[in-house]
């Protein structure tokens, strides 16, 4: 196993009884506040120790489940499948902190400064001019690229959306996206359950139409849905299908939703989608939404591209109503419009001319006034002990940003506290490894032949960029 | 599912025969020792889910007495106490109708967590129906503890206290994977393999059945700790195939062992195989009378009652039938 922290971790409760920081904590100094969500806060925070002195760290704080059943599903599942996976453009969770005394859970990923929300809100609101179509094409080519690896590992994300979508600031990852938050993020290899019975994913303005009409199964379709949304939206700089949110229920029928996603694509239609017929919204047609008739698709003009342009093509593909049809990652990744100029790039945020201008995204917020409970003033520094944090990584939670209560009002009890550090990869430890057998999916689940294919996918997991040579195919 | 061949469960844990006692021995020597220091093996776990060891014996008269009683549990008898509470697992989650994948996956938890810790310092009981609790969590089957807890008549309060404790214990290494997937897979390849005609489709349904009762069975013994998923798998089809004859068993490893450019050769594979085996042969559910005796060890490990030996026989002769219902009077 390889890792020592067990031991040191056992009987962590100790007997001191003073005010001091928890031992965790004092690894880091605490910049702020820089995020809320539904499931907690989110702090920045930099490294004390001399390898790493001053690195920034974003940590996530979930408060415990509120209906008092144990440690927070929604945390559990982000840690086991962060701990999974690897990937230049997946967050990587690089420790775990737990206070025992509220039973929460504090994430610990590398900082990354911006995001596409704040990208997007940015050129909309302040340079007034649209990206450019070099940091459009590589910010969406990672995105892809990081998608492509989840998928292939049976990961639907579920919740892509621009806030999920970090791009990491100055250094030596600097304009590489990290796709972020995997609270709602579900390993898809035969469900238990439907998958629908976990309750609603997606923010509406990014939800597949499938699921939109009550789709009891959803695919890793669902995801490239909201791709296409993002991408449009990195386009043009406003939500593609900005619909109103019904409330009333537990899960609502979203109307609005469907009507804008209809009036830009035009009405779907049983010939173009067979399975239509099938879902539960569209066969009860409760809300006369076979009635709704848009017939023409504008989608191009909304985007203002020519409707022969790659670009076009790579967005029309992503926002087919049909989800056996819609492109997936792999096949996105080999898009045409991805081996045209100006190429795609791992820094997404540097000039693809020289002499182009710099765009200077603002910096994120940051609410010094918090402890790492978002309560009190903050304490001063103190002397640093414990390990040294491994790792990299960032992540934010600006969701829309939802009160919580509750949260950080325990009074923290510094000696509950233990630290999880992880191994950067545990490869070493495991010993003998006989003729690993990889049946583990390989042969198993004839019915999902098309992920097997994704899978063969070369330069999965390795973070390459389309081959410069082949793209200059003009 | 992320791929088994990046996952956690490949690279950390599974381990070799050496290791796994190495584990064993240091968990007991480590109880040992809390033993012999406090008076007692059992780690406290307050109700936020920290825990701590008890104060140190004060009177070191009286200390050295009550340790002179207190006899603590042999590696054999801790492997005896997690096969029964294995055991018992396997029936709160038949009693629930979990699928196997879930009862798999809290098999894995239960026998990982006392890789970490001796059952002397936390008793099997809790950690048991703390690991189906967290299994049901982790595969989207989520049951409240206070459901689980009601439904086999427990404090689930007690659960909750456990569930971090068995995280950790996890090191949050918590995606599992177990056979009966690569069984299937196994399974469906082989139809294709033999070429399988309408009766030969039956009968290799009836190999899967019986191989599932051996995966089953694998799944109580060490070997999930020591092997990967694949290959327990093929054991159990190796030992169904054993009694049903369907398929040219040499052949077909030959086979899959060429289709995977694998680098092991087929007398590895079957040296591998055969050792599962014997595993599952050599699997011995301990007696009652076993049973009852490391029970009131652990008992004694834990100080309960040592400091009153009227109550200690009072207890005794209300619960004689003791052992055969641990569940209900666990400590």
């Amino acid at each position: 196993m390889g890792d020592g922290n067990t031991t040191t971790n056992r009987g962590g409760s100790g007997t001191s009884n003073n005010s001091e920081k928890p031992e965790w904590l004092q690894q880091y100094n605490l910049i702020g506040k820089i995020g809320e969500g539904t499931y907690g806060l989110v702090f920045l925070a930099r490294i004390k120790s001399p390898t790493n002195r001053g690195k920034s760290i974003a940590i996530k704080k979930f408060k415990q489940s509120k209906d008092g059943d144990g440690v927070s599903p929604t945390a559990i599942r982000e840690i086991m499948l962060l701990r999974e996976i690897t990937h230049e453009n997946v967050v990587k969770l690089v420790n775990v902190h737990i206070n025992h005394a509220d039973m929460s859970l504090y994430l610990a990923f590398d900082y990354a400064e911006y995001d596409l929300y704040e990208i997007i809100r940015h050129h909309r609101d302040k340079v007034n001019h649209t990206i450019n179509s070099y940091t459009v094409k590589s910010l969406l080519w990672q995105l892809l690229n990081g998608l492509n690896y989840l998928h292939s590992n049976w990961i639907i994300h579920r919740d892509l959306k621009p806030s999920n979508i970090l791009v990491m600031g100055d250094g030596e990852e600097q304009g590489v996206v990290k796709i972020a938050d995997f609270g709602l993020a579900r390993i898809y290899q035969a469900p238990l359950k439907f998958l629908s019975e976990n309750g609603v994913v997606v923010t509406i303005w990014y939800r597949a139409p499938e699921l939109l009409l009550g789709a009891k199964h959803y695919t890793s379709a669902v995801d490239m849905w909201a791709v296409g949304c993002i991408f449009a939206e990195l386009l043009t700089l406003k939500p593609l299908f900005q619909g109103a949110e019904a409330k009333s229920t537990q899960n609502p029928f979203q109307l609005d939703q469907l009507d804008k996603i209809f009036k830009i694509l035009g009405h779907p239609t049983l010939e173009k989608w067979p399975t239509l017929a099938s879902l539960p919204h569209w066969q009860s047609d409760s809300q006369h939404i076979q009635g709704h008739k848009y017939e023409t698709n504008g989608l191009h003009s909304v985007v203002h591209l020519s409707p022969k342009s790659p670009a076009y093509d790579l967005l029309s593909k992503m926002l087919e109503y049909d989800p056996r049809k819609r492109i997936t990652a792999a096949q996105a990744l080999e898009h045409e419009y991805f081996r045209i100029e100006p190429l795609p790039g791992r820094n997404a945020l540097v000039p693809s001319q020289p002499g182009e201008k710099v765009v200077n995204y603002p910096t994120r917020p940051v609410d010094s006034n918090t402890d790492f409970e978002g309560t009190t003033a903050l304490q001063p520094p103190q002397p640093a002990s414990g390990n040294p944090g491994p790792g990299n990584m960032g992540i934010s939670n600006r969701n829309v940003p939802r009160p919580m209560p509750g949260v950080g009002m325990q009074r923290m009890q510094p000696q509950g506290m233990m630290a999880y550090n992880f191994p950067p990869q545990a490869g070493a430890a495991g010993g003998m490894n006989p003729s690993n057998i990889p049946m583990q999916r390989g042969m198993a689940a004839q019915a999902h032949q098309q992920q097997q294919l994704r899978r063969k996918d070369p330069g999965m997991g390795m973070p390459g960029y389309p081959p410069q040579q082949k793209s200059r195919r003009l | 599912m992320s791929d088994f061949q990046t996952s956690t469960h490949r690279a950390k844990w599974i381990f070799t025969p050496q290791e796994l006692i190495e584990k064993y021995k240091a968990a007991n020597r480590r109880a040992i020792q809390t033993l012999e220091k406090y008076g007692t093996t059992q780690m406290e776990v307050d109700v936020d889910g920290s825990f701590s060891y008890p104060e140190p014996q004060i009177n070191a008269k009286d200390n050295t007495e009550k340790h002179s009683r207190s006899k603590p549990l042999s590696i054999e008898e801790e492997h005896s106490m997690r096969v029964f509470y294995e055991n018992k697992l396997r029936e709160v989650c038949s009693a629930f109708y979990f699928p196997n994948k879930i009862q798999a996956t809290a098999l894995l938890y239960f026998k990982r967590f006392y890789l970490q810790w001796s059952v002397m310092e936390h008793h099997p009981k809790n950690i048991m129906l703390t690991c189906v609790y967290g299994a049901c969590k982790i595969e989207e089957n989520h049951v409240s503890a206070e459901e689980l807890g009601k439904g086999i008549s427990q404090d689930h309060q007690m659960i909750l206290n456990y569930e971090m404790i068995v995280y950790q214990g996890l090191e949050f290494d918590l995606i599992v994977y177990a056979p009966y997937r690569p069984l299937e897979g196994f399974i469906n390849d082989m139809e294709e393999f033999c070429q399988a005609k309408n009766g030969q489709l039956q009968m290799l349904k009836d190999l899967h059945e019986t191989a599932r009762m051996e995966v089953d069975k694998i799944m109580l013994t060490d070997a999930p700790l020591l092997f990967p998923p694949g290959q327990l798998a093929l054991a159990a089809l190796l030992s169904a195939n054993k009694m049903h004859r369907v398929v040219d068993f040499d052949r077909y490893l030959t086979s899959i062992l060429s289709r995977q450019n694998s680098a092991h050769t087929i007398s590895e594979l079957i040296e591998s195989l055969n050792s599962i085996d014997s595993w599952v042969m050599k699997y011995k559910f301990p007696s009652e009378k076993d049973m009852k005796h490391i029970n009131r060890k652990l008992k004694s490990c834990w100080g309960h009652n040592s400091h009153d030996e009227s109550k200690k026989r009072e207890k005794k002769s209300k619960h004689k039938s003791k052992s055969s219902n641990e569940m209900q009077n666990g400590p």
